[in-house]
């Protein structure tokens, strides 16, 4: 099927900078592919992303979009979807971006449960500065800022999203480009703070100097981590270690959204119902 | 879902202007309809070019994997085009393709 | 012009300042002495359908306030010292994507952590520069209850007008001063009110960030049709990155040509008993809670038969370097006061030339009683 892309690119944008082959445009286009699947107006769509290689994202999209600083993109999000609650806000990070310097702002975006689809695009590096350590580049790897091997360990953004309370979890890589739109779809369905990490190639970067020189290596890579969830479980402690589960990790549906949650505020102050109390509240802790 | 007109009759058709020779179109073609020409006019010296487009099975794996919004593969419903089966012969153009550095041998079928 | 009087305290009547000029978002973080403006706005705000949110960390706090501004509202945060300097860098984000917004800063004893519950005017240079790179800052500084308000209001009329942040300098004495302040009425504020310029012709023709060489940004509002993309990056007209090189010079400058070359919409000074003033005579040249005993002091000078006036800046920066300089040529003996170490004497000595100015200076968290500056005028005049 031919979909039509241009009506959603910044045509005179075009080709994009990201290197041949970079898994950036991949899911690209994968998330043009669900924003259209999903059927919102341009209009009512914002596209906040950060530094980094993945931050270019948003001058290729024709939507309201918003390059911020390092590590802010659920800050500056969160300010446009409280004062726009009917609006639809995607935020679009590397892991250097989401997790280490932003790390905070992602916790507290997973913590509110604010309606924001985070999509951290990891690709286990520093791409556009030339790679420096991320919080998942893998110990043992080289990079630049640690030419005698990286011996920093590595989390899961997962399950930081999982602990500090996003109410969507998944993962998905861009080996199957159809997979990776699916998800993005339930995440943009689902209201509440979607946490998507997405794992991409770099071989330019991380791939080059970690016997990955092509882009086809390093999906090769991407592909012997990463297993569904249901195989996942199967596996034994040890498997588990050298393996990560995709799809879809969490999804709870009943958990409150922020801006509903403020909108309670709002009808305290003007007279339409009494105070918020614990007894709101299951969780009293 | 929106859907961009194909070309008459066509059923993958390319924009040079936009690709940037990465090979994943290629490497995931599954029927050999692809390889990579050498180009010195581009950056890495290659560009795509499409070989047996009558092979094409319509999967649309070239156009999901490509990162530059490089080719395009035409709708099976919209633009009444037709689409081949996968033979054994597509099967293993594409592995020599792969083999050969995303190259179409020389000389290959001759 | 009718007024009002409220009975409240500085900060309070900050919060106040911002809903009634037609804020509807607060971005914040608890940094003493400048909490309760938050306190106040977080009760306010929700009540007229507006959104007050305490975030995570000062950075968020001045983040979520730029991007609620990015998409079209009228948009307030509130800190001290320690917050300014965490702020920097999205400050100047705010500047160079041209986003209008409001930043109050409760000034307290610094550097660092400093006097936390304790008054100064050190943040006057840090107001000048918050962030690297080049632009022109806007500063106000209240100096009474009223200016908590009133400087506000101006703030948020001034951001509109130049699209970019506007700092409102106030400090501890005023933030927790409890006392009445005599007020423009909510109907002439809400007359008073200039939002931002909007384009009204077809998307096609909208090139948010083409315009005049000392004009501002003209950046519709989120979700209405006009779609263009907000960066820190040197940017073009339609707001994408770029590194052409008569661009990037041409937006640098204009970002300082949009301030520099409409000083006189920016200008506002108190001239406290200036009119008599000769060349022997005494001038104090004092901004925020400062000037307060200043004007005391000079009532107390002049009954002792010494002719003082007090030249007081509203506006901090852009500095008012010509009207400054008309004073300081005419007359011989000045004296500046602040609550920090020369930080605004050195601007007055850059626009007046002159290197004899006298001082009163105070970092210890105090504040300057007019009897000390009556003896200082003694001492050295």
């Amino acid at each position: 099927m031919a979909f039509n892309y241009d009506k959603y690119l910044r045509l005179e944008k075009m080709p994009t900078l990201w290197c041949w082959g970079c898994g950036d445009g991949v899911i690209l286009k994968a998330t043009i592919r669900a924003i259209d699947k999903m059927g919102w107006k341009q209009d009512d769509v914002c596209v906040v992303s950060g530094i980094g290689c993945s931050g270019r994202f948003s001058s290729y999209v024709d939507f309201n979009t918003v390059h911020t600083t390092h590590g802010r993109t659920v800050a500056y999000a969160t300010g446009i979807k409280l004062a726009n609650p009917d609006k639809h806000v995607i935020c679009v990070a590397g892991d250097g971006d989401a997790l280490a310097i932003g790390g905070n702002h992602t916790i507290h975006g997973c913590r509110r449960n604010i309606d924001i689809n985070f999509i951290m695009i990891n690709n286990f590096i520093y791409g556009l500065t030339n790679s420096q350590t991320s919080p998942t580049t893998p110990q043992g790897m080289w990079t630049v800022s640690q030419k005698a091997g990286n011996i920093d360990p590595t989390f899961d953004g997962c399950k930081l999203a999982i602990a500090a309370g996003a109410s969507f979890v998944g993962r998905e890589t861009m080996l199957d480009p159809k997979k990776l739109e699916r998800l993005l779809v339930k995440g943009f369905e689902h209201k509440g703070f979607s946490f998507f990490d997405i794992m991409s190639n770099c071989h330019i970067n991380l791939g080059r100097k970690n016997k990955m020189q092509s882009a086809m290596e390093n999906l090769d890579w991407i592909d012997s981590i990463t297993t569904p969830l249901s195989k996942y479980e199967k596996l034994t402690p040890e498997e588990q270690l050298n393996m990560f589960p995709t799809g879809v990790l969490k999804q709870d549906t009943e958990a409150r959204e922020y801006c509903d949650m403020y909108q309670e505020i709002k009808d305290v102050h003007q007279g339409k119902r009494k105070v918020i109390t614990q007894d709101d509240f299951e969780k009293k802790i | 879902m929106s859907l961009m007109k194909a070309p008459e009759n066509t059923q993958v058709w390319v924009d040079t202007s936009r690709c940037k020779a990465c090979d994943i179109c290629v490497s995931v073609c599954p029927a050999g309809v692809l390889s990579m020409k050498a180009e010195p006019t581009s950056t890495l010296g290659a560009m795509i070019d499409i070989v047996a487009i009558d092979s094409c099975i319509g999967c649309n794996d070239c156009e999901l994997n490509c990162p530059d919004f490089a080719i395009y593969v035409a709708d099976k419903k919209a633009d009444h085009v037709k689409f081949a089966k996968l033979t054994d012969e597509a099967k293993a153009r594409a592995v020599a393709i792969v083999e050969n550095n995303y190259r179409l041998p020389e000389n290959y079928g001759k | 012009m009718s007024t009002r009087e409220i009975i409240s305290t500085g900060n309070d009547l900050s919060a106040r300042a911002a809903v009634d000029a037609g804020c509807e978002f607060f971005g914040g973080y608890p940094l003493t002495p400048s909490s309760e403006v938050m306190h106040t706005i977080s009760d306010l705000l929700p009540k007229v359908g507006g959104v007050a949110i305490q975030m995570e960390d000062e950075i968020a706090g001045i983040c979520c306030v730029i991007g609620a501004a990015m998409s079209g509202k009228r948009a307030l945060t509130a800190t001290s010292g320690p917050g300014m300097s965490l702020k920097a860098e999205n400050l100047g984000l705010a500047q160079m994507a041209e986003t209008p917004l409001v930043c109050v800063n409760v000034m307290r004893g610094g550097p660092s952590t400093g006097l936390p519950t304790r008054v100064s005017q050190g943040d006057v240079l840090q107001a000048k520069n918050p962030s690297h790179g080049d632009y022109k800052s806007i500063t106000l500084c209240a100096g009474s209850l009223a200016e908590c308000y009133t400087e506000v209001v101006r703030a948020f009329n001034l951001a509109d007008r130049f699209m970019q942040p506007v700092i409102v300098l106030t400090d501890e004495t005023l933030g927790h001063m409890h006392g009445k302040a005599e007020l423009p009425t909510l109907e002439e504020v809400k007359a008073g009110i200039v939002p931002r310029k909007k384009f009204e012709g077809v998307p096609e023709d909208y090139f948010p960030y083409e315009c005049e060489g000392d004009q501002p940004a003209v950046l519709n509002p989120m979700f209405e049709g006009y779609r263009y993309h907000f960066t820190g990056l040197h940017h073009d007209k339609n707001g994408f990155p770029t590194e052409e090189i008569n661009t990037c010079r041409d937006l640098i400058q204009r970002l300082e040509d949009k301030v520099e070359l409409h000083r006189d919409e920016l200008e506002l000074n108190e001239e406290f008993m200036c009119d008599d003033l000769e060349e022997n005579d005494v001038l104090i040249i004092a901004y925020g809670s400062v000037s307060l005993a200043a004007k005391e002091a000079i009532r107390h000078l002049r009954k002792d038969g010494i002719k003082a006036g007090l030249f007081r800046p509203i506006t901090l920066w852009p500095s008012p370097a010509e009207r400054i300089k008309h004073f300081t040529d005419k007359i011989k003996n000045v004296l500046c006061v602040e609550l920090n170490i020369k930080q605004y004497t050195a601007e007055i000595e850059r626009v007046s030339s002159r290197l004899d100015l006298e001082g009163l200076y105070k970092v210890n968290g105090r504040a300057i009683s007019p009897h000390e500056i009556v003896a200082k005028v003694k001492e050295v005049f």
